[in-house]
């Protein structure tokens, strides 16, 4: 049967045959890299496009329709357009730094696609340390943030970076503590160990009322890690024009929109991974027919779809809910996710322990 | 030479040029993400030796941790942005002194006890090992710092959320 | 008690947030209820909402006649100097003078679309238009007569 890991392995085992070694990792490497960034440039344009359709549905728009059928080239018509606009650097700013910044924030990105299971066998680097890795990388974009809004001279940008900050930094505590709850059911870091945990069911319905719970809150406290509506405050278009990136234009504003589509994907992708089983089919008990009917659908698919639904689920919040406030957003998770979570830790700690799950 | 080898010292040189640029730059905000870069390069130096745990522990603390809140407490500051006066000669004269013992002594050490030979099988670490040596009584566990730092995180934790649920007074 | 306040919190907290949701998935579901007027590409079938006001017309009817007395109740009512009438005298049947309109001069570039001067008007000659394609490429352009050329007052108002 065709599969992405069969492809994968006969790439590999040519790339062996015909050269030595050394040259045929460097020829690995230089396919996984163009595969990244062509990852990053499809992912980019699907998820902007997706974007404003749902957003325009929901508000009972039509949305893009004039660029292509349905507008599906509205957002290579963008791209273009952010290519040919002049990247201007302002002149108070610090040259170096406000050039340097979307770089950090897209590389950032790139290196979070690393350990992620896109379908069976197709990891790019199978670390033993997954989830920590994930959550360590994920703060150095934050720097880059902070760097942009320090580097534009802007006192929108100064502020929107470290509104950004103050919300990366406190949000990361619920997310980290929801993510632990699943390495604790599974006993280990490693993405692939926990995805095959799910062989006989997903973490959200072996795990009950209180994977239910940190899931929620990991999807609130990812929402805001990547800054999206209604946590958006970063970017507050209404009170700060656009955040840190107010003073950057052309293609280094695509590299920090790009990236933040990115991030979505990621941290959906993380999620549909801890929780709804990554590339793992659905499976009902001892329903053989059913099992090898969901079974036949590729795994890539699945991961796919997963990933898809929850970042649907985001976009639903982003156009359904209004903006926190400052005070708010930080009572949400001060007062409510953190202490939440904390319990529900302890809770899914004993449930672990007492081996009260399916 | 093999690719090992080059990537080790191009990361060094990393290490050390971000080191160099960290103290010698005028500006405040500059030096701090110099410094940002340093602890990266330290930890690829991690990566490079295979120990990705400390490698993402040293991410997680220095870079999302340590050098945000310097940021943060640069950002909070006035003059943030304007370049800092160069220092009188004496204290140039006093840090190059200081520098040279600091270099002195290490060399020294190194001079004295060399490096140790890891030997030639890779070294394998299972994140399930570190956790029963943090966890383990005997044979040199570290239960005991293990679980005043866990005391501390959840103090802190306790006290932070203890602070944002403070009812406010309701004659105020 | 403290808990059970904070437990309700919660609750309640995530029944409105679902409550909102709910709206928008509905929406998402039913594309049926979008509203969006394709404006060039359904010019022919395009209805406006009966309270749009697009410019100022004079009602004529089929004999080219209109109402207007020339009694300038609508200059005097406009905010902002929009319409301007010029009166002259005609000798009607009696040998008499009496006062006609000449032109009723509408600059459209000033109207705001106030529909004060149709309030106005004592005869209902004016009323509101919901043509809205003014663009044109001299503002001298949007300086219009009302009356038609060749137009006079109908028989028997006063």
């Amino acid at each position: 049967m065709l599969s992405l890991e069969n492809i994968i392995n006969g790439i590999h085992t040519w790339l062996n045959n015909t050269f030595d070694p050394t040259l045929a990792l460097t020829c690995e490497f230089v396919l996984l890299g163009i595969t990244a960034i062509a990852i990053f440039a499809v992912l980019g344009l699907v998820l902007v496009l997706m974007e404003r359709k749902v957003a325009a549905i929901m508000q009972i728009r039509k949305g893009p329709n004039r660029v292509g059928p349905f507008g599906m080239f509205q957002t290579v018509a963008d791209t273009l357009k952010l290519i040919m606009k002049e990247g201007l650097t302002p002149d108070g700013a610090d040259k170096v730094l406000f050039n340097l910044a979307p770089f950090i924030v897209m590389i950032a990105a790139m290196l979070l696609l690393a350990p992620i299971p896109f379908a069976k066998g197709v990891q790019m680097w199978d670390i033993n340390i997954g989830v920590l890795f994930i959550s360590a990388v994920s703060s150095i974009s934050v720097i880059g943030i902070l760097m942009a809004g320090w580097a534009s001279n802007n006192k929108y940008s100064l502020l929107g970076a470290m509104r950004s900050g103050a919300q990366i930094v406190s949000y990361e505590l619920s997310a980290g503590l929801s993510v632990i709850t699943i390495v604790i059911l599974t006993g280990s870091l490693q993405l692939s160990e926990i995805v095959n945990a799910q062989q006989n069911g997903w973490w959200i319905f072996k795990g009950h009322i209180p994977v239910l719970i940190s899931f929620v809150t990991f999807i609130i406290a990812v929402t805001a890690e990547t800054n999206r509506a209604p946590f958006d405050l970063a970017e507050a278009e209404s009170e700060l024009t656009a955040g840190f990136h107010t003073e950057y234009s052309g293609m280094k504003f695509a590299l920090f929109f790009l990236a933040e589509y990115i991030n979505i994907f990621i941290a959906c992708a993380i999620g549909a991974t801890l929780f709804l089983g990554g590339w793992m089919p659905f499976h009902i008990g001892n329903w053989e027919g059913f099992n090898a009917i969901m079974d036949y659908i590729p795994s890539s698919i699945w991961f796919v779809g997963k990933t898809f639904f929850l970042i649907f689920l985001m976009m639903w919040f982003r156009w359904t809910f209004p903006r926190l406030r400052v005070d708010q957003l930080l009572n949400l998770e001060w007062k409510y996710l953190l202490p939440i979570s904390m319990l529900n830790l302890l809770v899914v700690t004993v449930m672990a322990i007492m081996g009260w799950y399916f | 030479m093999n690719t090992s080898d080059i990537l080790f010292y191009c990361i060094s040189a990393f290490i050390l040029g971000t080191g160099v640029l960290a103290v010698t730059t005028g500006k405040i905000f500059r030096s701090a993400i110099s410094l940002l870069f340093s602890l990266m390069g330290i930890a690829a130096l991690y990566f490079w030796m295979a120990l990705e745990f400390i490698a993402a522990v040293q991410i997680v603390i220095y870079v999302g941790g340590i050098v945000v809140l310097i940021i943060f407490s640069i950002f909070l500051t006035q003059k943030s942005g304007e370049e800092m006066p160069k220092p009188p000669l004496s204290k140039i004269w006093f840090s190059f002194f200081s520098v040279l013992v600091g270099f002195i002594f290490t060399y020294y050490l190194i001079h004295q006890y060399g490096f140790g030979n890891g030997g030639e099988q890779p070294f394998e670490l299972k994140i399930a090992d570190i956790g029963n040596q943090m966890l383990s009584l005997t044979g040199k566990g570290y239960i005991l710092p293990f679980e005043v730092i866990s005391i501390l995180l959840l103090a802190a934790l306790i006290g932070a959320i203890v602070v944002a649920m403070k009812i406010k007074n309701k004659s105020e | 008690m403290f808990i059970t306040n904070y437990i309700k919190e919660i609750f309640n907290g995530v029944k409105s947030l679902l409550t909102g949701m709910r709206i928008t998935g509905y929406y998402f579901v039913h594309p049926k209820e979008i509203i969006t007027e394709q404006y060039p590409d359904n010019r022919a079938t395009l209805k406006m909402a009966n309270r749009f006001r697009g410019e100022v017309v004079m009602i004529h009817n089929e004999n080219n006649e209109h109402a207007c007395t020339g009694c300038s109740a609508c200059e005097l009512a406009c905010p902002n100097g929009t319409i301007k009438i010029i009166n002259k005298f005609d000798i009607n049947a009696e040998g008499k003078k009496k006062k006609a309109i000449d032109t009723f001069v509408y600059h459209l570039e000033l109207c705001t679309m106030c529909n004060l001067c149709v309030i106005a008007c004592p005869t209902d000659t004016i009323k509101m238009d919901q043509t809205f394609e003014h663009s044109v490429f001299d503002r001298s352009q949007l300086t219009k007569v009302l009356n038609r050329p060749g137009s006079k007052i109908k028989a028997g108002v006063e």
